[in-house]
């Protein structure tokens, strides 16, 4: 079998970066998206010895030339992981509505775009998966993520009906649902916000991006082939 | 490309991309619509289609809209690809 080439959007930091990082090590051919950060690009194609591609997930026009180029260029795309996603939290009552439309654009949009651009290589070779990050906030909700948390969910649901529609051509559709997970982002985190984090969570600890990465890895697996449509949460027990 | 040529194309490779045993190329009505009618082929079957036409003539098929227009046939796919041929 040739070597499977795998996309992974907001794939150059934290838990993007170590899935990658995942299918790098097993010798796949592997895509980074990133839509601004250079520095942070070249480190990581330096550190995976990946490719990087520059496309703001939130835009169609430019996912559909990401997507384009590189299955134009590897004559495959086998898996994409929709990880790219951002926060702007704020009770609902007081959220500006740019708050509310960005959060979709970059977490729920972007995922009709790249998996509708990924689909095309992936019905042609009759093989493909595709993963996509949720949240705890789709599964139970969180105070201040009304947005966030619609936009997962959203993700969710429509894991749920892609999968239905391309499971004909081997391609399954699934989710993992990182908890907290010890990234750059927590490492600022004042220690009573930590605190109280940890309180919530059964297992006592943040996860590492790694323990992400081997859910996204078996999903991506040929051993995963006949799951489709799941979501499966690595969050130490907290959903 | 001559249309009849064309129409004789697409019915063979509407049969080796969506492997139809058993029918052959002058089974396929090219008046007849290609899904939900007597081929037995759904919506699903037509996006392995979509991806083989694209591939086999350059095209582009973006969306339903266009699919439609360009599934309701062979006969009405053959104008589509001529009009839209690079």
């Amino acid at each position: 079998m040739s070597i499977p080439v795998a996309l992974v959007t907001g794939g150059t930091k934290g838990i993007g970066k170590e899935i990658a990082r995942s299918f790098s090590k097993k010798g796949m051919r592997v895509y980074l998206n990133f839509s601004s950060d250079r520095d942070a690009a070249a480190a990581a194609r330096r550190e995976l010895h990946a490719e990087t591609v520059q496309a703001d997930v939130s835009d169609q026009e430019q996912v559909s030339a990401m997507i384009d180029a590189i299955a134009q260029k590897e004559g495959r795309l086998d898996i994409l992981v929709n990880n790219a996603g951002i926060i702007r939290d704020g009770l609902l009552m007081l959220m500006p509505a740019k708050n509310w439309h960005r959060v979709m654009e970059v977490n729920l949009n972007s995922v009709f775009f790249c998996s509708k651009a990924a689909l095309r290589p992936m019905v042609g070779n009759r093989w493909g998966r595709i993963i996509n990050i949720i949240s705890p906030s789709a599964l139970m909700g969180r105070a201040g993520q009304t947005n966030y948390a619609a936009a997962k969910g959203g993700v969710l649901s429509f894991t749920r009906s892609l999968a239905r529609e391309v499971a004909r051509y081997n391609i399954t559709v699934n989710a993992v649902s990182p908890g907290v997970i010890a990234t750059e982002l927590t490492r600022d985190m004042e220690d009573k916000v930590r605190r109280e984090f940890i309180s919530m969570i059964p297992a006592g600890r943040f996860g590492t991006p790694e323990e992400v990465a081997r859910a996204v890895f078996f999903f991506a697996s040929d051993e995963a082939g006949y799951i489709t449509g799941e979501y499966l949460s690595v969050d130490g027990g907290l959903t | 490309m001559e249309k009849g040529t064309l129409l004789e194309e697409l019915r063979s490779l509407i049969i080796k991309t969506l492997k139809l045993e058993g029918i052959l190329a002058a089974d396929i009505d090219p008046a007849a619509p290609l899904f939900g009618g007597g081929l037995g082929l759904d919506s699903i079957d037509a996006l392995e289609l979509v991806v083989a036409l694209e591939k086999t003539y350059g095209i582009r098929i973006p969306d339903e809209d266009v699919g439609k227009e360009a599934f309701a046939s062979v006969d009405a796919l053959a104008d589509y690809i001529l009009r839209n041929i690079p």
